[in-house]
């Protein structure tokens, strides 16, 4: 896996790109524009709003040439959205938390009809306890339903994720919807330095739009979308099973495909970021911590720090979590002696972080035994400092040696 | 051939023998109220009940196939058979042909006279003091549709006696291919309209929404293809707890937003292709599989639906839709009218038609009824059949101003045969209510 | 050879009813219509009046061009039909050629029947069968100042009220004892008679022309009784024969008419048969009749073209029942079901001499055998139904009777409304 950064400017000289200050909401919002999508529909909620907003102006301000529908709640933005992918429309929302679990029903269609919508979700925490703050809560909930989800570390990747979203999205070994996940409070308003890309490249980058060839709602060529499929007899379950696979196929074509995607903007506009899985000063490391999104920045300021006191500590980060990259993880794996998984998020049911949860179905496949344990921090906005990751890195250490505990550890919950 | 044609229809229990058609028609022909020599003439008595002896403007006419002269000649736009005085030789054959008494001689001119029906506008029509003569002009209807093509396959699954599948033809004729067709969860794609297993019911695009975003979903579509410069109609036709219930939020929103969306919903007043259950359109005292009739508890017996049914057509009002009205598959020329105002509607905002759907297996009806029972609900003012428009405001589009009690239209179903006297009283008192509430909207209108 | 899947001979009703037949069933299969006559179809009954001049000659035609182009029916007009070659389904007509079909409809009418009376292919007469025969008459009637009809049947008594109408001095000869024989019986004829007679016409029942010979304004008739006439106008209506002489040499089974069983049906096969030529059962007798009228022609029309495309909509001939009706000098006749009384059936009259009103009932148990009145309108189809229908009027008699035309619409209210 490659590492982050700009170092590497393709062969093909990227043109120069204007530089501004945004937050990571407007990054997302310019992101959008860039890619030209005919359709955003919108419901405001915390903290999202500010991205819809940012979008309503950029078009108002005929900087996007898009019909914006203000609808009445994220139940029809997302079925808006369905039905203008349907007639052949690049498509695009966001949301998060309430609004997401409000927006299932569709939301759980999206990806069986294969519409390669995308939307970001601009994380936040579950209620209840009431909430409006960061966690990465809301996503974890709808892992399992079949869109690609793919998690911010910075603003920048948050603007150059939203494009190559939809070209990931519109693939065609892939015609699965996108959700890029930027973290609530820390990159919706987190205000950095930004390249933002001229319209022409990503319009060449973008090439030709064909987002309904599979399937369309177009009295031009008239077919049934989505008849009653399945049951016990005849076609039936055949028909199914073939649905199923094929989603689950084009989940997996995935995999390659954001690699392919990563690799052509790296080419085209000179910043490549790890599609599936970051490694961060993992040579040589003997033990590692696992990090999602945001979190990641504070994560690779203690490492570089316990670096430098001399323990031989590395970081993995996930960019790519569904469909979850279990290779691209053992490969990253291969020579470490113990993990520490860090998620913002709760799984009830194994009582611990769900990415540990997802990481441990990856090292039963591993071969040998990896003592590991799961941190849990940075619920609803509460900050993971480079101190909480020194308590990760300590933690993770004393695995080496001593026993896994089967409890998470609550990182903010003395603070 | 094949042709529908205007009729005058009569109705026998309605006649009491007076004769005033006979001498309107006398009058408009002859100039004199002889009614001798009116062509259409009441036969019969009032013991044994009263007929007409009239011209059929048969569509085989005998009277025609033995006139020698050519005189006698079959319409083939009106359907009226034709007399030609120059044509004719008063040989009388042709009142020998008919077998109805439909051409007979008239004493006063010595030659055959027969129904022209006036040219469209009958004198004995309206002439008729109990409504027993109707002109019947929906045959442009079956005309104009059977020229149109049918849109869906032959062949759906519906319940014998249901009026939905012909209500589906009759509006996909209508509206057109050049239409996208959304049929969310219920009796309308249950039979068949977006198929099974890969195979489609429909020569249209067609798909299923959610039961709650159907409505969404047509907006995204229509919008898309406004987009890129293409007349598509989007079209709904949705059941009546889809759109009340569980779709009301998305129905509502794309109505606030002005969607160009024309919104049929088939209201059967429940969840009758999941096994008849209650909805927020049942009205009250309705039996459904959810409002069931028992012995109850604490003395209180249940006794069916205990709430009155949300009224969603008069709430598409206060949207202030481009176009909503109610229409009954009793009368169709009435909502064939309302299908035309609501498609153009649908060109500039959003159009709702709300048309009422007696289900013979849920209501427990035999299947025979089905008109019967929607003429029924009508002719009791149970539901009221209007329109509205913005500008126009609402207006009734036949109006009932001497309704018959209530209890017509309950006892020709099985759903309120358990009602109490209380509860008869009470849908007596809201069929009262309603009219005179949608009344002061008809006053508000016109002021 | 020309080849069709279904022949037509012939043009007026009961060939164009076939003509609807069968393309009601069969939209597509190849059809010829075959007339030996030049004009468009039109009815022999509407003659009587293009010699009046009340129908002119091209306004009576019951169907024009576009009818039978619409219909994809090749029409063949002045063809006549001159044998039958039904051992290899081909039709021959005068002008040599032939043509081969599947199915052949005989619809081919009567001429009129030429009595054998001595002189008579001396002399020039008139007949009134064809527009031609009726245009010819037209022009003539216009100069004739003493005219002589031979036969009192209908035709014959139309021409010569025609005749009298434009001044003619008109003899009318006829053999039976009295007018429209087999029609009305001897008090209807009477008030028929008194008509003529009122307006000038001489009528000589009972008589029976025994000799002609040319004279200086047209032709001398020698009576039975010794008695001669003069006339500058002879019209010969003395009765019709079926025009099947084409039937030589084949073996289509013909008595006075071509014999056809309740389907119309010939004794050969592929050959059907309708009007004017068919001999066909009566309603009445169950024998095979002569019913050589309009209403019946149209039916056994239908009924062959409906048995030749194979039609499963196709009702029996349920068999003739007589129907006239006769309009002279403004009054009118109408003659429904059988116009004499067999041995057991009730007779009901009524005679209203003084306004010359008469209505003619006969019953047999009840129900009704035949009607007939002059001047007393009642619906000619209402009656039939009833006497079809069998319908038993023992309750409604005296009010029947009284007044057929209210209480014919009553029972039909109730029963086939």
């Amino acid at each position: 896996m490659t590492t982050a950064t700009l170092e590497t400017p393709s062969q093909a000289k990227p043109a120069k790109q204007k530089v501004i200050l945004c937050e990571g909401n407007e990054a997302a919002a310019l992101g959008v524009a860039l890619a030209r999508p005919d359709m955003v529909a919108v419901y405001p909620i915390t903290p999202q709003s500010s991205l819809v907003e940012h979008v309503a102006k950029l078009i108002a301000d005929g900087r996007m040439d898009a019909d914006i529908v203000d609808a009445e709640g994220e139940h029809s933005v997302l079925s808006v959205l369905q039905g203008a992918a349907l007639a052949g429309g690049r498509t695009y929302t966001a949301t998060c938390g309430p609004g997401l679990a409000f927006m299932f029903e569709p939301y759980f269609r999206t990806s069986g009809m294969r519409l390669p919508i995308v939307m970001s979700i601009v994380t936040r925490d579950g209620i209840t306890p009431q909430s409006v703050w960061g966690g990465h809560q809301d996503a974890m909930t709808v892992r399992e339903v079949g869109w690609v989800q793919l998690y911010c570390e910075t603003v920048q990747e948050v603007l150059d994720t939203t494009v190559m979203a939809f070209k990931i999205a519109e693939h065609h070994d892939v015609m699965l919807p996108v959700n890029v996940c930027l973290d609530g409070n820390y990159l919706s308003y987190g205000t950095s330095r930004v390249e933002l890309p001229g319209q022409a490249e990503v319009d060449a980058f973008m090439g030709v739009k064909d987002v309904n060839w599979h399937v369309a709602l177009d009295p031009l060529r008239p077919m049934a979308v989505d008849p009653l499929t399945g049951g016990s007899g005849g076609k039936g379950p055949s028909t199914f099973v073939r649905y199923r696979k094929g989603q689950c196929r084009g989940m997996q074509n995935s995999l390659r495909v954001i690699e392919e995607i990563h690799e052509e903007w790296a080419q085209r506009f000179g910043r490549r970021f790890a599609p599936l899985v970051e490694e961060y000063r993992l040579d040589g490391a003997d033990y590692a911590i696992m990090t999602l999104g945001s979190m990641t920045g504070a994560a690779k300021d203690a490492i570089d720090e316990a670096r430098d006191a001399g323990k031989r500590i590395g970081l993995i980060k996930l960019k790519t979590f569904s469909p979850f990259p279990v290779e691209a993880l053992l490969k990253s794996l291969k020579n470490v002696q113990a993990l520490g998984v860090v998620d913002r998020s709760v799984g009830f049911r194994w009582n611990c972080g769900p990415m540990y949860q997802e990481t441990m179905g990856a090292l039963y496949r591993l071969g040998r035994h990896i003592p590991s344990m799961s941190f849990i921090g940075g619920l609803a906005g509460a900050d993971i400092t480079v101190g909480h990751f020194h308590r990760v890195i300590e933690a993770t250490e004393k695995l080496m040696t001593g026993p896994a505990p089967t409890e998470p550890v609550w990182l903010n919950e003395k603070d | 051939m094949g042709r529908s044609y205007n009729t005058i229809a009569f109705d026998a229990a309605k006649c009491d023998g007076c004769g005033d058609c006979m001498t309107a028609c006398a009058t408009a022909k002859v100039g004199v109220g002889d009614t001798a020599r009116s062509r259409i003439q009441v036969v019969g008595s009032a013991d044994d009940g009263f007929e007409l002896a009239l011209c059929r403007q048969c569509g085989d006419p005998k009277c025609v196939t033995v006139c020698p002269a050519g005189a006698l000649t079959k319409d083939g736009t009106s359907g009226v058979i034709d007399w030609s005085a120059a044509k004719c030789v008063d040989c009388l054959l042709c009142t020998v042909g008919c077998a109805y008494a439909g051409i007979a001689l008239d004493a006063g001119t010595g030659h055959v006279a027969k129904c022209d029906t006036c040219a469209g506008a009958p004198a004995c029509v309206p002439a008729c003091p109990h409504d027993a003569l109707t002109y019947i002009t929906t045959s442009r209807i079956y005309n104009e549709v059977g020229d149109w093509e049918d849109l869906f396959a032959p062949g759906l699954a519906g319940c014998q006696g249901c009026n939905t599948e012909l209500l589906m033809r009759h509006t996909l004729r209508r509206v057109g291919p050049d239409t996208v067709l959304a049929t969310p969860p219920g009796c309308v794609p249950g039979m068949g309209s977006v198929g099974f297993n890969g195979t489609t019911g429909t020569k249209v695009p067609v798909f299923h929404p959610l039961l709650t975003n159907t409505a969404a979903m047509l907006a995204g579509i229509k919008r898309q293809y406004k987009r890129v410069g293409r007349e598509v109609t989007a079209l709904a036709i949705a059941g009546d707890g889809g759109a009340s219930d569980v779709g009301f939020q998305s129905l509502s929103g794309a109505a606030e937003r002005n969607e160009q969306i024309l919104f049929m919903v088939v209201d059967n007043e429940g969840y009758m292709n999941t096994g008849m259950q209650r909805s927020s359109c049942t009205p009250y005292g309705a039996w459904t599989s959810t409002t069931p009739i028992g012995e109850g508890s604490r003395g209180i017996p249940s006794q069916g639906k205990t709430q009155d049914a949300k009224n969603l057509p008069l709430i598409m009002v206060n949207h202030r839709c481009e176009y909503v009205a109610t229409a009954s598959t009793a009368y169709m020329e009435d909502l064939y009218d309302k299908l035309d105002k609501a498609i153009q509607a649908s060109k500039v905002g959003f159009a709702y038609l709300h048309v009422y759907s007696p289900c013979t297996t849920g209501w427990r009806f035999p299947t025979d009824q089905n008109m019967e029972v929607a003429r029924k609900a009508v002719e009791t003012n149970f539901v009221m059949l209007w329109e509205y428009t913005p500008g126009e405001g609402l207006r009734f589009t036949r109006p009932v101003d001497d309704p018959l009690p209530v209890t017509e239209y309950l006892k020709a179903m099985g759903r309120f045969r358990h009602l109490s006297p209380d509860q008869i009283s009470h849908i007596q008192g809201k069929v009262v209510e309603n009219l005179a509430f949608v009344k002061q909207m008809v006053h508000r209108a016109s002021v | 050879m020309e080849h069709t899947k279904y022949l037509v001979v012939g043009s007026s009703h009961a060939a164009l009813e076939a003509v609807t037949a069968i393309r009601m069933h069969d939209t597509e299969g190849s059809l010829t219509l075959l007339t030996r006559d030049t004009h468009l179809p039109y009815s022999p009954t509407v003659l009587p009046y293009v010699v009046s001049g009340r129908s002119a000659p091209d306004g009576i035609f019951l169907r024009d061009e576009k009818f039978f182009a619409d219909n994809h029916v090749a029409l063949k007009r002045g063809k006549a039909l001159k044998a039958l070659h039904t051992e290899r389904n081909a039709a021959e007509l005068a002008d040599g050629s032939e043509i081969a079909y599947d199915k052949i409809l005989l619809a081919t009418g009567a001429a009129p029947a030429i009595p054998p009376i001595p002189g008579l292919d001396q002399v020039a007469y008139h007949v009134l069968r064809t527009l031609d025969d009726a245009t010819k008459l037209n022009a003539a009637i216009k100069q004739s100042k003493q005219a002589v009809v031979m036969g009192a049947g209908l035709v014959g008594m139309h021409a010569a009220e025609n005749l009298v109408k434009v001044g003619a001095k008109v003899t009318i000869v006829e053999m039976a004892k009295q007018l429209t024989d087999g029609y009305f019986d001897a008090t209807a004829a009477g008030l028929i008679e008194k008509a003529f007679t009122d307006n000038g016409a001489t009528i000589l029942t009972g008589s029976r022309v025994v000799k002609l010979a040319p004279s200086a304004i047209g032709a001398t008739l020698t009576l039975e009784n010794g008695t001669t006439l003069e006339a500058d106008l002879l019209l010969v209506a003395t009765g019709v024969k079926p025009n099947m002489d084409y039937l030589a040499g084949s073996p289509v089974e013909h008595e006075r008419g071509i014999l056809v069983s309740d389907t119309m049906q010939t004794s050969v096969a592929n050959v059907w048969s309708a009007g004017d030529c068919a001999q066909a059962k009566g309603f009445f007798s169950n024998a095979k009749v002569m019913n050589a009228i309009l209403p019946d022609a149209t039916e056994q029309g239908r009924i062959a073209g409906m048995a030749m495309a194979g039609d499963p909509g196709l009702k029996k001939y349920p068999g003739g029942v007589p129907l006239n009706t006769y309009h002279f000098f403004g009054r009118h006749a109408i003659s429904v079901g059988s116009s004499k009384a067999p041995a057991g059936a009730e007779v009901v009259t009524r005679f209203d001499e003084a306004n010359g009103r008469y209505l003619k009932v006969i019953f047999m148990e009840g129900r009704l055998l035949g009607i007939y009145g002059v001047n007393e309108f009642f619906d000619g189809g209402v009656m039939c139904q009833l006497i079809l229908r069998r319908v038993d009027l023992s309750s409604v008699k005296e009010r029947f009777v009284a007044n057929p035309l209210a209480v014919g619409r009553e029972l039909m209210s109730k029963l086939w409304r």
